[in-house]
């Protein structure tokens, strides 16, 4: 039985905080392993993010384009 | 010598079945777009290499999407038909883009020489330049080898539409495929 509880919960979070930057170094040291070409490839796509400015661009032209006779999901849908 | 994926009408597609779920979707063309648009930039930018281009691509893909839904049959996934527009547009623009010269091998027997280990995983300790040595990795894969690898990443896909949209047998795609992994692994080994 500890007779100084306050202190030993000190010990233990102490450790505790050791081993989480222990790992977080590690973890900076060890960098990531993908087990296959795709998997390295699905990580890169995750990681590329399309301008918003492509967007914004296919507003205005889809805005100048002349009117359907029928909506775009119509025309893709409604068949 | 990579076969070329060739299609005389870049929006051709095959005959489709109908889902109307979409059509009542809140902003369905954008939530279209959210849905597709990280594939084909995706796709573009590690095909021609340039994120400008790809971005230009992204666009000319989705506007002509825009204008010939009409064509679009559905019997292919609308992702498979956007992948189709964008694999055309980038070879047009590759071929009209004289300026940038692709390092490829373009020897794929030169590189299924080499022996690489492909069952160890790879390996990357520097994430900041990891789409860099992806891109220098890709590059040096002859063409054929690239696209297969970037489309069969897509887990949307199957083998048999990877095969459509390269024109060739899904027994092919399966044996080119193992070759350009075995590539693709020994250039990013080289390329750490």
């Amino acid at each position: 039985m500890d007779s100084d509880p306050p202190k030993q919960r000190f010990r233990h979070r102490q450790a505790e905080e050791q081993a989480t930057e222990q790992q977080q170094t590690t973890g900076q040291q060890a960098g990531l392993a993908f087990e296959s070409v795709e998997e390295l490839l699905r990580y890169d796509n995750l990681q590329t993010v399309p301008p918003p400015a492509i967007a914004e661009r296919l507003k205005i032209s889809m805005e100048r384009e002349p009117k359907p006779k029928r909506s775009w999901w119509h025309r893709l849908f409604g068949k | 010598m990579p076969a070329p994926v060739k299609c005389d009408d870049p929006v051709a597609a095959p005959e489709m079945a109908t889902t109307p779920s979409a059509a009542s979707t809140p902003g369905p063309w954008q939530a279209l777009y959210e849905q597709h648009s990280r594939y084909v930039y995706y796709l573009a930018l590690r095909t021609v290499g340039d994120p400008t281009l790809a971005e230009d691509i992204t666009h000319d893909v989705f506007l002509k999407a825009y204008r010939h839904l009409d064509q679009f049959r559905g019997q292919a996934g609308l992702r498979t038909w956007l992948y189709r527009i964008t694999i055309n547009h980038c070879q047009n623009t590759q071929r009209a883009w004289q300026k940038r010269s692709i390092i490829s091998t373009g020897d794929p027997q030169a590189l299924d020489a080499v022996a690489a280990n492909t069952d160890s995983p790879l390996r990357v300790l520097e994430i900041k330049e990891l789409g860099e040595r992806i891109q220098k990795t890709l590059e040096a894969l002859p063409d054929e080898y690239r696209l297969l690898l970037l489309l069969v990443a897509d887990e949307n896909l199957s083998y048999q539409e990877v095969a459509s949209l390269t024109e060739q047998s899904s027994d092919a795609v399966r044996g080119k495929l193992h070759r350009a992994r075995r590539a693709f692994t020994l250039e990013f080994q080289k390329n750490s």
